[in-house]
């Protein structure tokens, strides 16, 4: 049996748990008012809700075993998604032309979720195992590219544009994070510098972006991404100050607003709440992404340190590109915003990370207990 | 149990093991967490600014557009692609084209509107509330069209009165204007309205409902290069869908320009040749498969697709017994008749059956099992060697040839020469033709090889079949040298700005089974053939330019009833098909013509002088006066 350390308990961040149910909250009105007018979508909110119970019941799994754990079992976790997301390919429930679903019949996985996740733990744990403090070569990243470099292709053959970046974005904040030699870290600059959207796509020109993005992205709406991101401008505009009250965003209820109940949620919220709210949400989600940074440096073991960071980048990255293509920032990707957007995948992904967190924050005192 | 608390224990040494502590290095780490802290606080900082600018200052005039959210895409078509001829002439250009689009959103009154416009259009309003209906799933600012292409007349009016019909909107499209009617029609093919299977295959929202695309040849297969890209107009309306402004425009992206290898005079000359005729000509460049006219008779009406083909027309096509609709240089599958002794010949002399000197004895006919097998001269042609027999293309001495020649031998020397098998060029729906073997006779007919069938496809009858493209692709070999080039059609694909985007090199795809020594026995025949007093293809001859060809009849039925009946009385669907393939200069050899005529009866005196035509094009020679001499197989 193991042994449950009564210091456990003492140490469980409510902080968090608070924080997150209070987005879940926002995000499960948010998620009532953009679906309610539309028959089909009645359920989503239930079926949300029922997420969020089931990711809770997660979390109580993931907090109680110690997740160092995670440093043995990296492997046959990254193996397990590599497969699945082989499997998707070749079996997966097509949706508008991608392949990114398997059918559990009760409910449709997509694997790349949670391969987000297992992404981090992979690199957490490698650069866990290899770092010699010395700094890393650009021949020692060869294995952390590989381990990033198969989920990538294998998501962006889905197609999913969104996510596959978002594995480039853990890889970059996670081998910054670790030292590097500055020869490597010159290099790696001058890679990534091409490679971050931010930077390529606003050199190239408009059609050239157009032709990049619909070659990935076949969600794209065939009346062209302008029109979504000027019609999410509009709703999030038009909130003004205070907001048009729950439940009375016009821009929503029509159907000018495209997945506004998954990647576009925000921008429901922001025309129903106003500059007011999302501010409010802004600073729940400032406070969650500092607690996470806090945990991690409250850990006093480098495992926990470097997974913590890793965890706290996923949730950021994908909230900030989510804001910042709903704000018309950044041009049109598939991108969830975390503990908001409606989807099992993505919500039990997080939660689990939550949960990750809590760990680590849990047995930050544990690192020479092991009796 | 024993073993969950071992896996157990060695998780606990595990976790002891990991525990070591660097205390440096996690300050080292805990730094950088400050940084990236500060990281995050300037993005979200980023974004609360964003907000402010869109919430706040901005705020106002979001609100009044969302209030009367009437924003309107309108997608700006590109224009498709010109082609054009090797020489940069066009063929195949744009015009605009004006069609009448109906948004319903923005029309109050959808059945006065549709009225007034039954009128103006002249069009019943069953036939607009049809269409109206068919997009009926259709987000209802999705604009629909109406009718295509209207006149100036029509035009002017309605934008004249375009307050009297809130709603409807003109929409100007680039569409094809075909410079020179139907020239080339079945190798450029047509455009249509995207049917719903394309639509769900295209990818990345490239398509919408209504846009033209490709259906045929090269419209079909390069429209990926010819398409170029869509540009979009974002417009504010008021509630009756009159435009306020303009909020945003991207330009489209033009499509590419195709280069053919076409030349476009050669072009005219061969469809001119052949306007009352059924069958193919080709020419192609002989040093690197360039295909420089390709022709087939009776050409397709293309001005007939725009807008989508009536089901009567198309029914018409279809019932034609010249068969407009299929390409006859690729689909057509002929007996490649006299042209084929090339190949025995070559094969003779391959496995040395046969020497240049090797002369047989021809009566004008040749018993074997149980049937006299005729040659085309009744009287025979005496002594006669492989050359002359090549010239004036005696059966009696390839059926002696064929009675050593083994099918499976032969088989192998034609398909070395690309025979029986597609060319690979960019079209669709290539037949490769048969060149039988013992093997494919058993599978098929559960029946061996009979010696008798050795004589029929030894002169190119009996079971074989070619497309006059592979007969062509045949011709340039024996003309090269032995290389079979893939028979190519584009040149260049260049983009807007005059940058080539795609470049065709030669591609050789195979080289023929032949010796050089043997081919200049092939070539001075073929030389005689044309040049020499008794050659059957007297009528390709050129004054100064050296012309080297075969002739070939190809029977399509053997009908005893018509043997001694003058060609003209024999019905039309029984004659036979007349070939003609030549090279030229046969020094210096640079261009290969072939022709077929379905029903042509003689191959020298009916497709001789197509060929002759377009080499005469080719040479810049002015056209001498016909050529009256009595005609030969």
């Amino acid at each position: 049996m193991l042994h449950f350390d009564r210091r456990l308990l003492l140490n469980f961040d409510w902080a968090i748990i608070l924080t997150v149910l209070v987005i879940a909250g926002m995000g499960l009105l948010n998620l009532y008012s953009a679906t309610h007018s539309a028959e089909p979508y009645a359920a989503a909110f239930v079926r949300q809700l029922y997420f969020y119970l089931l990711g809770f019941a997660g979390i109580m799994v993931i907090i109680s075993f110690d997740y160092r754990l995670f440093v043995t079992a990296n492997y046959p976790l990254y193996i397990t998604i590599i497969l699945l997301l082989t499997i998707v390919l070749f079996f997966g429930n097509a949706v508008s032309d991608t392949q990114r679903w398997l059918n559990f019949g009760f409910f449709r996985l997509q694997p790349s979720e949670p391969a987000k996740l297992v992404l981090v733990i992979t690199l957490a744990s490698y650069y866990y195992r290899k770092d010699t403090g010395l700094g890393f070569t650009l021949k020692e990243l060869v294995v952390p590219l590989l381990l990033t470099g198969l989920p990538f292709l294998l998501i962006l053959r889905q197609p999913d544009l969104g996510t596959a970046l978002m594995l480039i974005f853990i890889f970059i904040s996670m081998t910054l994070f670790v030292k590097l030699k500055w020869s490597t870290l010159s290099v790696l600059i001058g890679a990534c510098a091409s490679m971050l959207p931010i930077g390529w796509l606003y050199l190239l020109k408009p059609y050239q972006k157009q032709r990049i993005l619909t070659l990935f992205n076949p969600e794209l709406d065939p009346m062209g991404s302008g029109y979504h991101i000027l019609q999410s401008k509009i709703a999030i505009g038009s909130g003004m100050m205070f907001g048009k009250g729950f439940l009375k965003g016009t821009q929503v209820h029509l159907d000018f607003l495209p997945e506004r109940h998954t990647d576009f949620a925000f921008s429901v919220w922001a025309e129903e709440w106003g500059f007011i709210g999302s501010l409010f949400f802004l600073a729940c989600y400032f406070f969650l992404i500092l607690m996470g940074l806090n945990i991690a440096v409250a850990s006093r073991d480098k495992f926990g340190v470097l997974l913590a960071f890793g965890i706290v980048s996923l949730l950021f990255w994908q909230a900030f590109i989510n804001l910042a293509m709903i704000l018309g920032l950044l041009p049109v990707v598939g991108m969830p915003l975390p503990l908001f957007s409606y989807g099992g995948s993505s919500l039990l992904t997080t939660l689990a990370g939550i949960g990750i967190l809590l760990n680590i924050r849990m047995r930050r005192f544990m690192t020479s207990t092991g009796d | 149990m024993k073993d969950h608390s071992t896996t157990l224990s060695s998780m606990q040494r595990t976790i002891t093991r990991i525990n070591k502590i660097d205390e440096a290095e996690l300050f080292l780490l805990k730094k950088r967490i400050d940084f990236a802290t500060y990281f995050v606080i300037f993005l979200i900082a980023i974004l609360i600014i964003r907000l402010w600018f869109l919430q706040v200052h901005k705020g106002f005039d979001y609100g009044r557009l969302s209030e009367n959210n009437r924003i309107r895409v309108l997608n700006i078509v590109a224009p498709r692609g010109n082609i054009m001829d090797q020489h940069g002439i066009p063929i195949i250009t744009n015009r605009p084209c004006f069609n009448v689009i109906w948004i319903r959103e923005d029309a109050p009154n959808p059945e006065i509107v549709i009225k007034r416009l039954s009128k103006i259009l002249n069009e019943d309003i069953s036939v607009l509330l049809d269409r109206i209906r068919a997009s009926a799933d259709n987000p209802r600012y999705m604009p629909l069209r109406l009718k295509e292409d209207i006149d100036w007349k029509t035009l002017v009016f309605i934008e004249n009165n375009h307050f009297n019909l809130p709603g409807v909107r003109i929409e100007v499209l680039p569409t094809r204007e075909y410079l020179h009617g139907d020239l080339a029609s079945h190798l450029i093919g047509y455009l249509g309205e995207i049917n719903k299977e394309e639509l769900q295959e295209s990818k990345g929202g490239i398509y919408q409902g209504g846009d033209q695309l490709g259906k045929m040849g090269i419209e079909k297969l390069q429209e990926q290069y010819l398409r170029g890209e869509k540009g979009r107009s974002l417009l504010e309306v008021d509630v009756h869908g009159f435009e306020q402004r303009q909020i945003e425009l991207e330009d489209p992206l033009p499509g590419n320009d195709l280069y053919l290898t076409i030349d476009i005079e050669l072009q005219k000359i061969a469809e001119e040749a052949m306007a009352d005729k059924a069958g193919a000509v080709i020419a192609m460049d002989v040093n690197t498969g360039r295909i420089l006219a390709m022709a087939s008779s009776p050409p397709l009406n293309l001005q007939e697709f725009i807008g989508g083909i009536s089901s009567k027309s198309w029914k018409s096509l279809l019932d034609n017994p010249l068969h407009p609709l299929t390409n006859k240089a690729i689909q057509g599958q002929y007996p490649p008749a006299s042209i084929y002794k090339i190949i025995s010949a070559l094969a003779g002399l391959g496995e040395e059956i046969v020497t240049p000197q090797t002369v047989f004895y021809c009566t004008g006919s040749m018993p074997f099992g149980n049937r006299n097998y005729r040659c085309w001269k009744k009287n025979g042609h005496g002594a006669i060697s492989l050359k002359r027999a090549l010239a004036e293309s005696c059966d009696v001495y390839f059926y002696q040839l064929g009675q050593k020649l083994n099918v499976d031998t032969l088989a192998k020397y034609a398909a070395s020469f690309g025979l029986g098998q597609k060319t690979g060029i960019e079209l669709e729906n290539e037949k490769p033709g048969l060149i039988p073997t013992a093997a494919w006779k058993l599978k098929e007919y559960k029946e061996p090889w009979q010696e008798g069938e050795s004589l029929s496809i030894i002169i190119g009858q009996g079971f074989d079949l070619v497309t006059p493209l592979q007969v062509c692709q045949m011709m340039t070999a024996i003309a090269n040298g032995g290389i079979i080039y893939r028979p190519q059609l584009i040149e260049r694909i260049v983009n807007i700005d005059d940058m080539i985007i795609k470049e065709f090199t030669p591609i050789a795809d195979s080289r023929a089974l032949v010796l050089p020594a043997n081919l200049q026995v092939i070539r001075d025949a073929l030389i005689s053939a044309v040049n020499d007093e008794h050659g059957t293809g007297e009528q390709a001859k050129l004054e100064h330019i050296t012309v080297a060809g075969k002739t070939g009849t190809a029977q399509v039925v053997h009908l005893s009833q018509n043997k001694d009946l003058a060609d003209e009385e024999i019905p039309y669907k029984y004659r036979d098909h007349a070939w003609f393939s030549c090279f030229a200069p046969a020094e210096k050899p640079e261009i290969a013509v072939t022709v077929l005529i379905e029903h042509g009866s003689h191959g020298g005196s009916v497709a001789g002088p197509i060929a002759k035509k377009i080499l005469e094009k080719y040479f810049n020679i002015p056209q001498a006066p016909p050529n009256t001499k009595q005609p030969k197989g």
